[in-house]
Parts: C-alpha cells; structure tokens; sequence
C-alpha cells in the first residue's frame, strides 16, 4: 500500500495511525534497497511535500530534510564539516536520492551525517500529531518518535570537524565522530550514539564485536578519535 | 497501472505493478543496459539511468514514480545507431572487458561531460564512486574521458592509448579495440540473462541452515500440490551421480564427491532442493511447503580444527579410486560411517585421507633442508594466514536450459564450455552429442566461471522437465552457495647468509577446501609450483594437506593459489632481509632465476602428476624489478608532514603461468567464406579478457585481412572444436595458438588452391593486404573473392576449412614485479596505498591497452583481498556480510593515488607471436608489496589478510 499525503500534517497521522506497518518514503535509499526498512510495509510518499531546499535566515541554516546528500555537498551555505559527512555516502548516485530526512529518521547507528550535525547543535523543526516542533538532533537521535522532520537548523557559521572510520569508503562506519564548537557526538557501530559537551563519550558506552570491528578496536578508536585533531 | 513517461525521447507507456522497480519495467522494455549485480543493494550501479536529468539507480525507484518521468538509458546514447564519441573511448581505453555495467559507465561518464565538457580527474573520480569496476580496474577510466574529449573536439584520439610492440608486425601488439566492444558497451543483449524467453520457469535452490547435518526426511508433498510447480528435486529422487565441480581436464585432480544433491548437507548455503516454478512467487511458496527433517552433527571451519585430533569428519563414506588404488583400501573403507555420507571418488591419488578431513597431498623438495639450514647464518619461520575470498563477478552465476529436438541445449555464461557439456552429460546421463552448450558473453568470471555451479542443476531441471528453465544466484548465494579463494595457512621457513644467499626454503601450506574438493589439489599446489620456482635455491621443500571444512564451497580463483604462496614466501624473504640486516632488493637479485636456470623443483610440482624439469624460458623478472626500483625511488625513505602517517615501501616478484602444459588442449577451425571473409570458430572461452579479439588479430596477421572481415564463433560446443578452456591463464597461449595453427593451414589451403587457379608455383605466392594472393616472380594477383568463388563455383575443389590443434610441454612463464608505496597512521591504523606500480612480462602483448586493464583489475582486487575483503562466517558457520557493502569490495576511493601498469617487453619462444598471459600474474603481487611497505612504514609484519588497522594497532601493541 502507497499512501501520498497532501500536507505534512496527514503524513504524520498516517504514520500514526500506521506505525508498526508503515515507513515514510523519500529518496527511496534505504527503504527500498535490499533488505531495506519498507520491507514487508506500507509506505507514505513524502516526496510531494516541499522542504527540499536549503537557505539561511536569522544567523541559522535551514537544511530540507528531503535535500538530497548532492544538495548539501553543493550548496554554499553548507558548513565544510557537514559537507564531509554528506561525503560518507561514497555513491555519488546513491547521494543524488539519498536525503537528510532519511538518513537521520533511520536512526542507524553508521548514519553519515548524524554525528556531525549533532556537534553542530542542530534541531529539528518538525511535524507532530501536535503541530509544529523543535526537538534537538541528539534528543531525537535517541528516541524513537516518529516525527516528521522538515528541516535541520542549525548554526550558519559553525565549524567543526568530522572523522569516520570503516573497511572501505562504502563500508558501513565502526566510528563516526564529530566535534564542533565545544560538542562532541560520536557513534559507534553495536553501541549507540553519544554526545555532550565532555569528548570522553567513549566511557558513557558499551562496545561489541561485529562486522566493523572488535569491541576493544571500537573503544580504542573512540577514545582516541577527539585527541586526533585536525 | 499505467505510467506514462518519455524514455530515450520516445513516449512511452510503461506497465506494471506500482511498486514494481523500474530498473525491472525497463529492462524488459527492451533497455537490456539496465542490469542488475546487487538484487538492489545500492552498490554496483549496474542499474544507473537518468532520470529528470539526474543520475539515479533503478533499482531505488518504483513504477509509480516515473509517472511524467524523463528517463534515459544507455541506449540513448548511440547515435544513429553508432556508438558515441564516450562509448568509443571507453572501448579504445580497453575498459571494456566483461563489460556487465560498461553501459551504465558509459552513461554516467556521457552525463558527466554534458554537465563538465573538460572534466578534473576528482570530477571523474567523483562519479565514478557510483559504479563497481572489477575487470579492468578504474584508472583507464581517467583515460577514457581524456579519449572522448580529444575525440569530441579534433575528431581524434591525440593520447597515446597504450605502448605498441613489434613494429614488424601489423596488427599484433597494437592497441586496437575489443572486437566484441561495441556490442558490450552500447548494452546488446549479449548475456545469458538476456537470451531467456517470457515464459521460461525458474529454478529455486532450497538451501540448508546447517552447517552439518544429515537430511532425516523431505516431505515435498504440499509443495508439489501448488499450481505452478513442475518439479521439486531432491536426494531422494536426483541421480545417483557422483562428480564434482571443478571445471577440468578429465581425469580430473579432483575428487567426485557430491551428488546434485546429498544425504548429508555440509555447509550453510548446501543444496536441499531443487524446485522447478512458472515464478519465483511459487517457488518461494513451494519452498516453505517443504517440511525438512534434519538431524544436525557437529561441523569445522577452519584447518585447526579439521585437523584436531576427533575432529568431526566432513565426509565418512566409503572411497574409490578409478587409477591407482591403494592395496589397503579395503581395509580404509571399514572405518566408514553413516551410509548417508555418499562416497568420494579418486581419479587417481591425491594422497587424501578422509578420515582425517584430508582431500589431498603432496610433498616433495630438491637438495638437502638440513644443510641448507645449516649453512644459514640467520633464519626465519613465520605463518601467514589468507581469508576467505569471493569474486564478486558482476554478473551473477546464471544459467538457460531448454529441450529443443530432442537436445538439452543450455546457454551458459562459463570459461569452460566442454566441461559443462561433459558434467551436464554425466549428471543428466545423455550422450555430449544431446547437449549444446552456448557460452554467451561472461559478465565477469575470475575463476568462478571455471566451475559448473549451476548448469548442472539447471540443465538436470530441464531435461526431466522438458521446460525451458532459468536460473540465477542471488547476490548473498554467490556468497554462500558458490565457490570462493581457499583460505591457506602458509608457514615459511627460510634460512640465508650474510650476503643474502638464501640457502634453504621450506614451505608447509594448509588449505581449506571447504566442504568439496574442487581443486583440492591443484590451487594449493600453486601456491608453491608458482612461488618456488623464482628461486635459485638449492634445498627447497614443500609439505601440503588440503583439508575438508564446513564452511562455504572453495575453488578456482584468479591466481589459484599463488597469491597467497607469494605472500608468504616474500614476506618471509622480507623478514629475513630485516633479520639479517641487509637491504631487501639486494636479497632479491640475489636470488632470483634468470633465463635458462634448470628448475629441478618442477619435478615434484605437477598437477597430481609428475611435473617436467624445464629451464626458465623468456624472463623479464631482471628488468621489471629494475625500472619499478627506479620508479618508486627505492631506498628513499618518505616522510610524512603529519607525523602520526609513517610511509613505507615494499615490492615483491611474480610468476605465473600459460595454460598446463601436458594438460591442455586447444582447437580452432577457421573457414574462408565464400565472398573471402574469414569466419574462425574457437574453442577458446572469451570471459571479457580479448580472448576473439586475440584469435581475429592473428587471422588478421597471417592473413593480411582487415578486422572487419573476420568474424570469431568462440565457446560453442556445436560449432567450434574441443577446448579445455579459459583457465590457468591459458586462453592467450592454448585458445591463441590454436587460432595461429589453424589459420597458418588456412593460409597454406589458400596458397595451394591459388597456385592451381593461378597455374603458378606455391612457391612464388604469398599473401597481402588486403586480402590477396600475389605472385613474387609473375606480379599476378588474385582476390580471395575470386579464389573462393572459383573453389566453390560447382567445378571447384571446395571451401577451403583448414582445422588447428595446439597441444605443447613448453611452459612460458610471465614475470614481474610490484611495487607500493602505502601510508599508516600508527595512531589509528588507517593504511593508504599511496602508490603502487605494476611491471609485468607478458612477451607480446597482443592487445596491449586490455593487458593493461587487466593488470589494474587483477591489482585492484588485490589490494581488495590484502587490505578490505572477508566472508566472515558466525560460530554456525553463517556468511553474515554476504553482501557487497558489507563483505568490503573495493570501489574508485579505494584505487592508490598514483597506479600504473608497465609492460616489460619480452619476446617468447613458444607463444602465439611471442605472447605469453597477462591477468592471473596480477593477483600475486599486491599483498606481500603492501605488507612489506607496512613493515617499513611503521615496523610491523602483518602475517594474515586482510591487513586491517584493527590488525595494525593490535600488531602496535595499542589494542
């Protein structure tokens, strides 16, 4: 079953009404790739709904969720740091679908750009059963509400860093970790995600062995990742 | 639904389902360049389109979407039914090799130059991480935009394509395209995929979940009830055949020891059903009617434990010999167990013993160890440890059977032809001569392609059938269900002098076969019949067991075993440069063969049989290491301005081989037409490597015709003559010089009906441009037109059909080396290959620009295999990461900075024109030149693939 929303608003009811049978469908990246999270469910098309722009308003960055990872890498808005994230997607096609809605929605702990836009202090403008919301990306990150995100807000100028550590460029991430004026974000393949205002995450984790690494690799790497520097 | 939208500037009503995908809408629209390598994983791009003027894959878009869609394939591209100018420089570059997704490179590049006409190396690069390349590697690509540009603005290539060999002749060893490019890149449908009828049934594999049981029961009752469902096979009801799937020269150094399907299942992934549906839908429903009744035994997975003492035995069955029987087997086969183990059959000894999970043996050496060691002043003894690798062709393993007049007639995408004839005839218990086996283009082979994995079954299925029947591995089957590189321990002990002399070499090698013994014997066996040999070492020793496991199926791979011999065996000759203090490339000319040295070590090293003592023959090993010394700067120690990066250099030679000599065969027939064309038919398997553009070169060159008028029926086993086919590097060598015979009969056939119609002397005659015969002492000419013509007027002595068999004992060895450059950072163990340079012999190189390719291929998966790739199996011995992504196949990003291909140029004696092969070679060299530049970047030896920073802060003592 494909439902197409008119307004943001009947998505997020539909979603409701629907939550343990259907999932949003943007770029399509994950949802529909193999073994992907619309496997066996229903699916409500956002594509029709807007907010695929970027622009800047008031000292903030607002990022449409459905931009795609291209979008975000081209627009001179963007901070560096954020670009490089959007980078992690190695697939230059996969990027031209792939959105920023999606691959935070996901909540997948090898997210590309979660770590860094959590550092970047970003919130959600987002759509609930209640009307408009803001939430905090790290807030969000560790619940499991299913808004509808619009846009991402952040800071315009913010600077930062990020760094990612995987098998290939395409593998999925042992470790991402972010830094960004004084926040630290950091996310860990079988851990979770962490982040505050104190780098030493890795203590606040749990690690374990899986395809991306040994749980003591995972935890040496998130100890040392923000004394790297860059 | 109905979904309108404009395709290739045609509109168009597509239909379907709304959620079907689209790639699936648009392939059986007719745009057969939409394909599909990953069962929509998102990672091979095979299936890229442009959709609203953006890149997109297929597969991540549904029917519905496409509504007022603007959509373009790779079939807009051609122009006026000509490739166009991106196309043809893809084809000049001699990217186009396998080519499954050649059509969707085309088009993102074709994209990219309409966006950016002159394109940056990053923009190339850019786009190009959106397609998997496993043939040729990437670096030619950058060249083939640099060709399209040139082309697009002077009407011309201005860049040197690839260097040319032998200026004396006119067409061999100069870069001139891929006779079957053009199809390939404009997207034909020229894979087996794309020769299967709408109403074809499909075939489902219903697959065990142990990785060691016997099957108690199958009820296959409610299953076979469903409409839909015309046959469900199984142990119980398949042939009671022995063999195994090794596509080799009969009698085979493998044992027969499986069935189409077995009692005793031996590894996830193992056969249980074989179910016969109109679609996929019913035989998914009809599988999971199927009630199963297993009863689970305890399983191993890796040699340690196939070797324990009580180990649980993968086989137990009675054994047979049909040559060569020990006189105690009777009393061997007492110790068999449950009759459901099946039985395992010998052609002849591989010095096996089952009941110790061994599958073969062999040991052998030259001179004396114990003096050798001796006389060292310094030895070294070390294990190195391989993984367990998948080729991940682009093109799945896949197979069409249908019954036509009486004859199993199966189109194939396969590297050896005859053998699937053969096996298919045993299985299926009819004469070769009711089977015709079509090898359609081969969307990627390495060795995978060489075993019969499914043209078995599918013929099989079939033929009882009597339906058209089709068949295709998932990504995850190919995984799990298909063979993959041995895992091998390889232990090296080695003990030199001061100077560097090495004075002994002892090779202990270990390898997993899994839970079949396709060849058991002959890919470990390489692992030293191609490492030792590139020794002048007096006292050498080789001890080798091949062991049953339970883990997913081994078999051929690019290289058999040798790249997992080299790394053991330089990297021991590394570390014992290290130990003994003096420099590692003086320790290697030291003691490295030249030409003419007598290998006594062969006489041990044949293929389950004796071996010949032959002398090192043609050898650009000297040279090779020369210039890629001179190339990476050797002895220069790099620094990096970040000093948590170290860089390191390291290097290694290689050999390889050209086909088995004493074992295979190769037959070609080639016919002069009756309006003077050429059709030659060979029996040779082209797998994308420019197997027919060889055999066309040389009908070209003997007989002085034009490309265009020569066409290659190749890998038809109706049409073409017997061949053992395209393995062991012998395509160039074997397939090559059987053209060379057969057209140099053809040429004498030519010479002598031309003397009889030009009443001249034999003699006096040759042949010329453009393809003619001419008269030295008269000036007369005579087409071949005319001279057909007349042969085959009704008065005429008939077409002239002249048949070439090429059989030889003469091995030409390839040579080279390989050299990289990496940088690890000791801090978080990241290791970038920085540079790495490939110098190879290859004696003539016929096609010099696909030679090229195929040693970036053959290194890219190297690097892949050295540093990211890995089937990781769970305690139950699951192949957990049976996907792409997940299982780390390297992309462009993964590509080292600076990667270039060098052909040493070397004649050879025994090669057609001097060639020798090209691509295998290529696989042995990355692992140990990347392990050693590790060693001397940070001062660590990493003895196991894949070499991970987990690997590397472990070896740092930081974890």
């Amino acid at each position: 079953m494909i439902y197409h929303p008119k307004t943001p608003l009947e998505a997020v009811m539909l979603r409701k009404e629907h939550a343990d049978t259907a999932v949003y469908l943007a770029g399509g990246t994950d949802d529909l790739r193999l073994n992907g999270s619309a496997q066996g469910k229903d699916l409500i098309d956002i594509n029709g709904l807007g907010f695929d722009d970027i622009f800047a308003r008031d000292g903030k960055l607002y990022i449409g969720a459905r931009c795609t990872l291209n979008q975000i890498i081209e627009s001179e808005l963007v901070p560096a740091f954020i670009k490089e994230a959007a980078h992690f997607c190695a697939s230059f096609v996969k990027r031209n679908s792939a959105t920023v809605g999606g691959n935070i929605g996901l909540r997948r702990q090898d997210s590309y750009l979660a770590a860094a836009l959590t550092a970047a202090d970003a919130v959600l403008k987002s759509i609930t059963p209640h009307g408009e919301e803001m939430k905090p990306i790290g807030e969000y990150l560790q619940s499991d509400c299913k808004r509808l995100i619009e846009y991402v807000v952040l800071p315009a100028k913010r600077t930062g860093w990020v760094k990612r550590f995987t098998n290939t460029t395409s593998s999925h991430a042992a470790v991402t970790a972010a830094a960004s004026e004084g926040i630290y974000a950091l996310s860990v393949s079988g851990s979770g995600f962490a982040y505050g205002t104190d780098p030493d995450l890795a203590d606040t984790m749990e690690f374990t062995d899986d395809i991306s690494g040994s749980a003591e690799y995972k935890k040496y790497l998130a100890k040392i990742v923000f004394t790297l520097g860059r | 639904m109905e979904v309108k939208c404009r395709l290739n500037g045609e509109n168009i009503v597509l239909q379907g389902e709304p959620t079907v995908r689209l790639r699936e809408v648009l392939y059986h629209t007719g745009c057969y360049s939409v394909r599909d390598s990953d069962d929509a994983e998102g990672f091979a791009g095979s299936d890229t389109i442009i959709f609203n003027g953006e890149l997109k894959y297929a597969n991540f878009i549904m029917l519905y979407q496409a509504e007022g869609a603007e959509i373009k394939t790779a079939e807009s591209l051609l122009v006026n039914g000509e490739l166009n100018y991106v196309q043809k420089a893809m084809v000049a570059a001699g990217i186009v090799q396998s080519a499954y997704n050649a059509p969707a490179a085309a088009l993102i590049l074709t994209w990219l130059l309409e966006k950016h006409p002159n394109p940056t190396r990053q923009q190339v690069k850019n786009v190009m991480t959106s397609i998997f390349i496993r043939d040729a590697g990437y670096e030619h690509y950058y060249l083939a935009v640099k060709l399209a540009c040139e082309l697009r603005d002077f009407g011309e290539f201005k860049t040197e394509i690839a260097p040319s060999f032998r200026p004396q002749l006119d067409i061999i060893g100069k870069p001139a395209g891929k006779i079957d490019g053009a199809a390939l890149v404009s997207g034909e449908p020229v894979f087996v995929e794309d020769k299967v009828p709408a109403n074809s049934w499909c075939l489902h594999v219903l697959r065990s979940p142990f990785a060691s049981a016997y099957i108690k029961s199958i009820d296959t009752s409610e299953a076979e009830k469903l409409d839909g469902v015309a046959a469900i096979i199984t142990a119980f009801n398949c042939p009671d055949v022995y063999y195994m799937q090794a596509g080799q020269g009969t009698p085979e150094p493998s044992p027969h020891d499986r069935r189409l399907f077995n009692r005793k299942v031996r590894h996830v992934g193992d056969r249980v059903a074989g179910i016969v549906a109109r679609t996929l839908e019913i035989a998914d429903k009809a599988a999971s009617l199927i009630k199963v009744e297993y009863e689970p035994t305890d399983a191993v997975f890796t040699v340690e434990e196939a070797m324990a003492e009580g180990a649980p035995l993968v086989h137990n069955g009675p054994v047979q010999y049909n040559a060569g029987a020990p006189e105690d087997l009777e009393e061997y086969n007492k110790l068999q167990g449950d009759p459901r183990e099946g039985k395992v059959v010998y052609q002849f000894p591989l010095h096996a013993d089952i009941h110790k999970n061994i599958a073969a043996s062999n040991k052998g050496g030259i001179g004396d160890m114990e003096k050798g060691f001796a006389e060292a002043d310094a030895i070294v003894e070390a294990t190195y440890q391989t993984s367990q690798i998948q080729h991940t062709p682009l093109e799945p393993h896949v197979c069409y059977a249908h019954v036509e007049s009486g004859r199993l007639v199966l189109n194939c995408a396969t590297q050896v032809p005859y053998h699937v004839r053969r096996i298919v005839s045993w299985v299926c218990g009819i004469p070769e001569n009711k089977i015709h086996v079509i090898k359609e283009r081969v969307g990627g082979g390495y060795g995978s392609k060489q075993d019969i994995l499914v043209e078995e079954l599918t013929g099989y299925a079939a033929w009882i059938t009597k339906k058209p029947v089709y068949y295709r591995n998932t990504r995850a089957e190919e995984f799990y269900a298909n063979s993959t590189r041995h895992p091998m321990r390889v232990h090296v002990k080695m003990g030199g002098k001061k100077d560097g002399t090495i004075t002994a070499l002892f090779m202990e090698v270990c390898a997993n076969t899994g839970p079949y013994g396709n060849h058991c014997l002959t890919v470990p066996m390489n692992s030293c019949s191609k490492t030792m040999p590139l020794f002048k070492v007096d006292n050498m020793a080789y001890d080798l067991k091949v062991y049953y496991t339970n883990t997913p199926p081994a078999g051929a791979y690019q290289g058999y075993g040798t790249p997992k011999g080299t790394y053991g065996i330089m990297m021991a000759m590394a570390e014992l440069a290290d130990k003994l203090g003096i420099d590692y490339r003086t320790m290697v000319e030291k003691n490295h063969v030249e030409e003419g040295y007598m290998l006594e070590i062969l006489k041990g090293l044949g293929e389950g049989r004796e071996g010949a003592v032959v002398p090192v023959g043609s050898c650009g090993l000297d040279e090779a290491i020369k210039q890629g010394c001179d190339m990476i700067d050797w002895g220069k120690k790099e620094v990096s301005e970040d000093p948590d990066w170290k860089i390191g250099k390291g290097f290694a030679m290689i050999m390889q081989g050209s086909g088995l000599p004493g074992l295979d065969h190769a037959e070609a027939i080639a016919k002069l037409e009756t309006d003077g064309t050429v059709i030659l038919n060979s029996g040779g398997a082209d797998l994308g490597t420019g197997l027919d553009t060889i055999s066309a070169k040389i009908v070209a060159e003997v007989l002085k015709l034009p490309m265009e008028r020569i066409t290659v029926v190749s890998g038809d086993t109706d049409s073409c003559a017997f061949d053992t086919g395209a393995y062991a590097s012998s395509g160039t060598f074997f397939s090559g010089n059987a053209s060379l015979v057969a057209t140099t009969k053809l040429k004498e056939l030519i010479l002598k009906e031309a003397a009889l119609q030009m009443e001249e002397k034999v003699e006096n005659l040759d042949v010329r441009a453009p393809g003619e015969v001419y008269s030295k002492a008269s000036g007369a000419t005579l087409s071949y037109y005319d001279l057909v013509h007349t042969a085959t007027s009704g008065m005429g002595r008939g077409q002239m059909v002249a048949h070439g068999s090429f059989v030889t004992n003469a091995s030409s060895v390839p040579y080279g080396a390989h050299f990289a450059q990496v940088a690890v950072n000791v801090k978080t163990g990241e290791i970038k290959v920085q540079k790495f340079y490939a110098l190879q012999d290859a004696g003539t190189p016929i096609n010099p620009e696909i030679a090229l390719c195929q040693m970036y291929g053959a290194v890219m998966k190297s690097i892949g295999h050295s540093l990211y790739e890995d089937m990781k199996l769970d305690k139950n011995g699951k192949c957990i990461n049976a996907n792409l992504t997940d299982y780390g196949a390297p992309m462009i990003d993964e590509a080292p900075e600076d990667f270039k291909s060098v052909l040493i140029d070397v004649d050879d004696k025994f090669g057609p024109y001097g060639a020798k092969s090209i691509s295998e070679i290529a696989c042995n060299g990355a692992a140990p030149a990347i392990g050693i530049a590790i060693h001397d970047a940070c001062g660590v030896w990493l003895r196991s693939w894949p070499m991970t920073p987990e690997k590397v802060l472990k070896a740092l003592g930081k974890i």
